[in-house]
């Protein structure tokens, strides 16, 4: 049973029938905001992204381009498990794995492709991350850019920390922990 | 013949069967990890639990015998609780290492966690024992102490299916592990079968290892093209490159597989790939190629052979047939090929490392043909000039053909395979990408189905005898493999 709502508009009264009132109406609203933005350019609220970009607030809570987390020793908290990746709806991420001859992390990603021009920003990666090393919280919006492949991120350019960031603190691998410890890194 | 009843169904077993053989009788699932049906009975690792009315205690149900008028039960709150407590046991000092575990997505441990467990650990991280970690054991595995559960299946099947007795459990109750006996490498012909049998992450795949997450792969079965056994295997692959075989157990041959035909696969990705022609050495496109190779045909004229090959299907075999005796119109083709057949090691290994010996027979049946030895003597005595066959079936003619210089040209699909000396070489599609019928030496039909697409350009062995012969002028009319079988009784 589809449940129907009905809706009482309001029949128009004869000003409004006419229509040539309503639109003068209609253009004083533009003709103000043109001359207001006339004398006071600096109060319009658009920005020209991606030449100007606003600065988001860290406390900002909205997902934005990725990033990989980094350990004590620089090398990505990512132990290629392919969770993000079978997690992701839009196939955007692509993981190839190695292994390390000594770390006892043994796993680590070859390459970490995520390809931001088919990415949904829907946040499943993290969701799906057992080892906290994807992020969304670098707070730039990706999508304005002049061609295609500046929207592949690889291993590279996604590995970062946050300014402050403590790099071992709250890493859910134990062994990247313990391998650190061992080599006197904290 | 005793009859019991479980879950409320009544069932008769054979006399001997145990309560966990009856209770798969009448589909009624018992979790187990130590248990395995070609091995022998362990009753190490208390999963397999259930209850039987009148005793004490719970039973385990892979070690008891049925008996007549068992009442048994597998669902009771009872049962549950012992599944739970034993799980919890297993995980205590078990790492949490399943993002780094090639056998996440096919472990038992999670499989039966999720289904009978799902409860918190109670044991702090910091607590847990530590073993030894990742180790190489052999040239094909892999040992990872702190994961195995001491189920035992690797060392009675080390004892008892491959006798090499390479594994033990070394040292006594909760100091116990897995390891080699001294002076031991565990290299013995079916080691990768250990990584299948492990139900945790202890064991796993060198070969394997960090390919790609079990969860990614396609299956397709189809069959080992190792030696004549034959076996069932499953192909395991993704994006279009196959990345694992096992084996699919079956009455007939196989419950296992060797590391020979698990590494079979390698050839179809490996970087000697043929997907050009090759004249002498120098390789060129196909469409030239096959014009060479026709010119060259057609110039021997009644001098051209065809010798067919033990490691192509039937249907490829009959396509060769074909050629001679539709397009080259020769007397000089032959299908004669014998080895000596039999397991060679007792267990699946074959004397007979082609796969489809009896298949190429079949087809000496059906069209007739020279006897190998009479084919090697026209070679000899020059009336052949030409040999059309296949790469490692030129092994058989390599003297006479060396010693008479007639010009060879074989299929291949890998580099390593062209004989020295041959003359022309034309790639053809390996039997992971195309489909084709063998026969084992046991004389049982098996199919061998496509697991990945051929390269661009890279067509079945029967379509390229096909160009092949409308290029020296003649059409066969194939366009399907079983159109070559036309007229065969097969």
């Amino acid at each position: 049973m589809i449940s129907v709502k009905k809706v009482n508009n309001k029949p128009l009264n004869l000003l409004e029938r006419i229509y040539l009132w309503e639109i003068a109406r209609g253009l004083l609203v533009t003709m103000r905001h043109f001359f207001v933005n006339l004398i006071n350019p600096k109060g319009m609220p658009t920005v020209q992204y991606p030449e100007q970009k606003i600065t988001l607030s860290g406390a900002a809570r909205l997902r934005t381009r990725h990033r990989l987390k980094v350990r004590a020793d620089g090398s990505p908290k990512c132990v290629a498990c392919f969770m993000c990746q079978t997690a992701c709806p839009a196939y955007c991420i692509r993981i190839e794995a190695a292994e390390y001859p000594d770390n006892s992390v043994e796993k680590y990603p070859a390459s970490f492709d995520i390809d931001l021009a088919r990415c949904v920003m829907c946040g499943m990666c993290v969701e799906a991350c057992p080892e906290d090393a994807i992020a969304m919280d670098t707070l730039e919006i990706p999508g304005g850019v002049e061609t295609r492949t500046a929207l592949m991120m690889n291993k590279e350019s996604l590995l970062r920390n946050l300014p402050g960031e403590p790099s071992v603190k709250g890493a859910a691998n134990r062994l990247a922990n313990e391998y650190l410890k061992a080599r006197g890194e904290k | 013949m005793p009859k019991l009843t479980i879950d409320g169904n009544t069932v008769e077993v054979a006399k001997g069967a145990t309560l966990l053989e009856a209770a798969q009788q009448l589909g009624v699932y018992i979790p187990r990890y130590c248990y395995h049906p070609k091995l022998t009975v362990s009753g190490s690792c208390r999963m397999c639990m259930v209850e039987v009315e009148k005793s004490p205690k719970l039973v385990t149900a892979c070690s008891t015998e049925a008996a007549d008028g068992m009442i048994v039960r597998t669902t009771t709150d009872k049962v549950k609780a012992a599944r739970k407590d034993v799980l919890e046991f297993l995980l205590i000092n078990h790492p949490l290492d399943c993002p780094i575990c090639d056998q996440a997505g096919e472990c038992s441990l999670q499989d039966y966690y999720m289904a009978y467990s799902l409860a918190k650990s109670r044991f702090p991280q910091g607590d847990k024992a530590r073993r030894a970690k990742r180790r190489a054991v052999g040239p094909h595995l892999v040992l990872d102490n702190e994961r195995c559960i001491l189920c035992t299946r690797c060392v009675r099947f080390c004892a008892e299916v491959t006798k090499t007795s390479e594994l033990d459990v070394m040292e006594r109750a909760d100091h116990s592990y897995i390891d080699l006996k001294e002076g031991k490498a565990l290299d013995n012909d079916y080691s990768l079968n250990i990584a299948d049998l492990c139900p945790v992450g202890a064991f796993t795949s060198r070969d394997f290892r960090f390919k790609t997450r079990a969860w990614f792969l396609k299956k397709t079965s189809t069959i080992c093209l190792g030696c004549a056994t034959g076996c069932l295997i499953e192909a395991h692959h993704h994006e279009n490159a196959v990345h694992r075989i096992v084996p699919r157990p079956n009455a007939e041959t196989n419950t296992w597989l060797c590391d020979h035909g698990r590494m079979t696969y390698k050839a179809v990705r490996a970087g000697d790939r043929l997907a050009k022609g090759v004249i002498k050495n120098g390789v060129i496109d196909l469409e030239p190629a096959l014009r060479e190779v026709a010119s060259r045909i057609d110039e021997a004229h009644s001098a051209a052979a065809v010798l067919g090959s033990p490691w192509l299907s039937v249907e490829d075999n009959a396509a060769l047939s074909r050629l001679a005796g539709d397009a080259l119109k020769t007397e000089n083709f032959c299908f004669d090929f014998t080895a000596e057949q039999g397991i060679r090691d007792g267990i699946l290994i074959n004397k007979d490392p082609a796969p489809n010996t009896a298949g190429a027979m079949l087809l000496k049946a059906a069209r007739g043909g020279l006897t190998l030895e009479e084919f090697s003597r026209r070679i000899g005595a020059g009336q052949i000039k030409v040999v059309v066959t296949e790469a490692r079936a030129a092994a058989f003619i390599k003297d006479v053909v060396k010693a008479s210089g007639a010009r060879l040209i074989v299929f291949a699909t890998n580099k390593a395979q062209i004989p020295a000396g041959a003359y022309a070489t034309l790639p053809y599609a390996s039997y992971f990408e195309t489909p084709g019928t063998f026969i084992n030496h046991q004389g049982l039909r098996r199919r061998a189905e496509p697991a990945v697409e051929a390269q661009e350009g890279v067509k079945p062995l029967w379509e390229m005898v096909n160009k092949l012969a409308v290029y020296s002028g003649t059409s066969l009319r194939l366009h399907c493999a079983e159109d070559a079988l036309k007229g065969i009784n097969f």
